[in-house]
């Protein structure tokens, strides 16, 4: 999976990325976590998902790994201070001031692209093709006279619905596929593994292709196709931290406590499970990104007159030469995009202590 | 990734789809045509013809040619990777094939005029059912076997043999009964039925006359290149879409008519290459990588400038056949079946503005369901101008009125047209803009080329491409006509009463010995398509091709192909 090294954190390897799985027994002897509430003040809560609000969700257990969310969890703290302290690594970080505001940006006039441009994406112009980029038309104009800036913003709409709905897919169905393999091992866990080491063997983008092949064009085959592709890092994922926190003795104790086993899967492991599928899921956007900016380039996305990003790159080949803006506007774009989410994760991982 | 969007059953199947593609597809595949071209003979002048030679002026050179090097060209591709003239309908191949096969007679490209080739004169029954051809003397394939009648009813007998695996020759053979060896400078050709088109037919890379030795290999291995011409030039090697060389025969002396170079080609050889990327290909052509790009779309205005920049030259002509085209699908219930809501559709597109914005401001604007190199080609431009008033008119009279979005409505239904591609290219988008600005809702549909093939067939579209070439207008009989096919054009483009019409208006123009009945023929049939709204043509398809300013003597064989024997390499 080359694609995703490039957008993964020193970090992933040790929870289990797919390019190096963690065998089980090198997981289980996880230093206990039972000082969680200990360590839990100094760990900022912004941008940990489900848990932010809710108390303490991530222990640093000293070898890297996210540690568990207790159980009992709680903590009280002012909100303002609690803020200001969650805040500041971030805001001293200008770099990922500006990736979180682009990418602010983009989803902002990705789903209200009229806040940003009055120009109608389809409405075409003949007298005006392939204007350059100016005051009037602020990336120019494309060969059938339509504002290039306007089609960027309205094709944002697409891939984030697109890059979203791959994501959410895949983090719903690896952590299903993980949470079985993980909790019921045996024939159930060999055979899912195995899948799941094939779908791992397929580059994400060969799989995407041969899935939208047969499911048919648009942003909704586009999705799944790509989703399809990164489900297998989120179950390994998933199935490792599973493995892991099985063992714990809240766990055991949970059990010997007469919980049924669907109670302490849901009570217990997966809220324990998920925190390091999460940090995946941020990383694994810009791979999604990527992925569907090339289905719509290779021609797999939404029908026109609508245009993806990569439709938008891909239709501006021919003029390369002689209106460069037109393929490399969207590609800066899309860069940016993929760039900013990067930082974005990075920071969300260095930043926690 | 053009694998996944290979379109197998068309003639030149137009596109690609890494984006640059053309998404007309072609229609009618090989299956069910039939003895069609029923007709009397009519030799020689072809009165309307030959109107869109718009060269823009090959390197004018009245200077002596010199021999040696090597033309290096390169194509966009080539899907149906296959080189044997009488199978391939791929126009690139037979722009390869035109340079190492020969065929009994020749085309002239200005006058649609059949002059001598192979054969130096030729007699027609009166009923059309007879051809003979007497062969000229000397003539030999490359691999030393004598070109004479009994070679020529080989070939004829080979084409035929292949049935559908040639998709032309099927019609260009239809009827074909026998061919008779006379004597070895004379071979006659029999039909069953009557097929006027067929003269012009010995003319055509399709039944360009191969070496006996061709016919005792299997139809793959001919497609792969085991093929022997009598050509100036000798097939050395054809790898599928990869490449192709020919090398100079020696000693050659029996070029059509209308070839000034009457002896060996200047040319040591010609290497074909394929480059799919427009700008790679024009980069090639300006850093003198290669020294002719051929592609199948027209070569942007933009790149045109890149191209004379570098002081090379551009060379067009539209291909003969028909016309880039929409065929409606007025069989399915839906809006098309009312002929106000098809005549609306005609004023609704702007061919003029179609032709300027997609491709450039002097480009010729489509006039009729031809080509304008078509012989018999009409001009019905009045029938086919924008009128967004008229649509209006003919929509509201037809009831389709206008909603609050701007579309019309009927009876709460939403005036909405779905349109199948294969790739989507900025001539639909503009389209599918100017028809919304008569509030007609044009879904452009992408599709695979197999869905496209399954779509089409099962009829579940309301507009779908179609072209084919072929320098006579019996071609459109091909993709229209149900007494000669099955295809999705021809099934679903008329109800019963219109195709009874359509096929006898066919029939009529192929019957006619005259070429001044013929052409008022062709003329009402082409006014019937558009009266009747059969076919919607959206742009004349011009050949052009990007040379460097080495090449000089280029010439356009009549159907728009490469004819190599008179061009010569300045150093």
């Amino acid at each position: 999976m080359s694609e995703n090294i490039l957008v993964k954190g020193p970090g992933q390897a040790a929870v289990g990325a797919p390019s190096a799985p963690v065998p089980a027994s090198a997981v289980l002897p996880v230093p206990a976590a039972d000082d969680a509430s200990a360590s839990a003040g100094s760990r900022p809560d912004a941008g940990s998902g489900p848990d932010a609000g809710n108390g303490p969700g991530w222990t640093d257990t000293g070898d890297g790994r996210p540690g568990e969310r207790h159980p009992a969890g709680g903590r009280l703290r002012r909100p303002a201070a609690a803020a200001y302290e969650v805040a500041r690594p971030f805001l001293r970080r200008p770099g990922f001031v500006l990736a979180a505001a682009f990418i602010v940006f983009v989803v902002v006039s990705g789903l209200f692209p009229g806040l940003f441009t009055s120009y109608d994406p389809t409405a075409t112009a003949p007298a005006e093709k392939l204007r350059g980029p100016g005051l009037e038309h602020l990336f120019g104009t494309d060969e059938l006279g339509r504002d290039l800036f306007s089609r960027v913003l309205h094709g944002s709409a697409l891939t984030i619905r697109a890059t979203g709905g791959a994501v959410l897919i895949a983090v719903v169905a690896g952590l299903a596929i993980g949470v079985i393999a993980g909790f019921l091992g045996g024939w159930i866990d060999s055979l899912l593994m195995r899948t799941v080491d094939v779908a791992l063997a397929l580059p994400l983008l060969l799989l995407a292709l041969a899935i939208v092949t047969a499911l048919g064009f648009g942003t909704l085959p586009v999705a799944i196709a790509v989703s399809v592709g990164i489900v297998p890092g989120f179950a390994r994922t998933t199935r490792a931290e599973v493995f892991r926190v099985k063992g714990q003795a809240y766990v055991e104790a949970a059990r010997t406590g007469g919980a049924s086993w669907l109670r302490v899967m849901w009570r217990h492991v997966l809220p324990n499970s998920w925190g390091p599928v999460m940090v995946l899921a941020i990383l694994d956007f810009g791979t999604a990104v990527l992925s569907i900016s090339s289905l719509s380039f290779l021609g797999f996305g939404a029908p026109p007159p609508a245009a993806e990003w990569g439709t938008l790159i891909s239709s501006g080949r021919n003029y390369l030469v002689t209106s460069p803006w037109l393929s490399l506007l969207p590609g800066l774009f899309v860069g940016l995009v993929v760039f900013g989410l990067n930082h974005v994760a990075r920071t969300l991982e260095e930043v926690r202590p | 990734m053009a694998i996944l969007w290979r379109r197998r059953n068309g003639e030149d199947a137009g596109g690609n789809t890494d984006g640059n593609t053309s998404g007309n597809n072609r229609s009618g595949g090989g299956h069910g045509w039939r003895a069609a071209t029923v007709s009397l003979l009519t030799v020689a002048f072809l009165a309307a013809c030959g109107g869109g030679d718009g060269g823009s002026g090959t390197n004018a050179d009245n200077a002596q040619p010199v021999p040696g090097g090597r033309l290096k060209i390169a194509f966009w591709a080539d899907f149906q990777g296959c080189i044997d003239p009488n199978q391939v309908y791929w126009i690139e191949s037979r722009s390869i094939d035109r340079n190492f096969a020969d065929s009994l007679t020749d085309q002239d490209p200005a006058t649609g005029e059949i002059v001598p080739w192979l054969a130096t004169s030729w007699t027609v029954s009166p009923d059309a059912r007879e051809y003979t051809f007497t062969l000229r003397k000397g003539v030999t394939f490359s691999d030393g076997t004598p070109l004479d009648a009994s070679a020529v009813k080989t070939a004829f007998d080979g084409v035929r043999d292949l049935g559908a695996k040639s998709t032309l020759g099927v019609t260009y053979l239809a009827g074909y009964e026998s061919s008779t060896v006379v004597d070895p400078q004379t071979v006659k050709v029999n039909f069953k039925v009557p097929n006027a088109a067929f003269l012009q037919a010995t003319s055509t890379t399709t039944l360009a006359v191969l070496s006996p030795a061709t016919y005792k290999e299997t139809a793959e291995a001919r497609c792969a290149g085991k093929v022997i011409g009598s050509g100036q030039f000798v097939l050395d090697s054809y790898t599928a879409a990869k490449a192709a060389r020919l090398s100079r025969r020696a000693g050659y002396a029996w070029p059509s008519a209308l070839v000034k170079n009457k002896g060996d080609a200047y040319l040591d050889g010609i290497d074909v290459s394929y480059i799919t990327e427009d700008s790679v290909r024009v980069g090639s052509l300006t850093t003198g990588t290669i020294d002719v790009a051929w592609p199948r779309l027209p070569i942007t205005s933009a790149d045109q400038e890149i191209i004379k920049a570098a002081n090379g030259v551009i060379e067009t002509r539209s291909l003969p056949g028909i016309s880039a085209q929409i065929v409606p699908n007025v069989n399915r219930g839906g809006p098309l079946a009312d002929l106000k809501v098809r005549q609306a559709l005609y004023k609704a597109i702007d061919l003029k503005s179609y032709a300027s914005t997609v491709y450039w401001d002097s480009y010729p604007v489509v006039k009729g369901p031809y080509d304008s190199t078509t012989p018999y080609a009409a001009d019905l431009s009045a029938k086919l101008a924008h009128d967004p008033a008229g649509a209006a008119a003919l929509l509201d009279s037809a009831g389709w009125a206008k909603g609050p979005d701007g579309y019309r409505y009927k009876d709460g239904r939403k005036l909405t047209l779905t349109y199948l591609i294969t790739a989507s290219t900025p001539g639909e988008q503009l389209l599918q803009d100017q028809l919304k600005k008569s509030g007609i809702d044009l879904q452009l549909k992408v599709v695979t080329s197999a869905q496209l093939t399954q779509l089409t067939t099962a009829g579940e579209f309301d507009l779908a491409g179609s072209y084919l070439t072929r320098g006579d207008p019996s071609v459109l009989g091909s993709t229209l006509d149900r007494a000669v096919t099955k295809n999705y054009a021809t099934v679903y483009s008329q109800d019963d009463a219109t195709a009874a019409e359509v096929s006898k208006l066919f029939a009529r123009g192929l019957n006619t010995i005259d070429p001044a009945q013929r052409a008022a023929a062709y003329k009402d049939l082409q006014d019937y398509l558009i009266d009747h709204g059969v076919v919607f043509p959206t742009y004349d398809r011009v050949q052009v091709a990007g040379l460097s300013n080495k090449v000089h003597g280029f010439a356009w064989t009549s159907e728009s192909f490469l004819r190599a024997n008179d061009i010569w390499l300045s150093k």
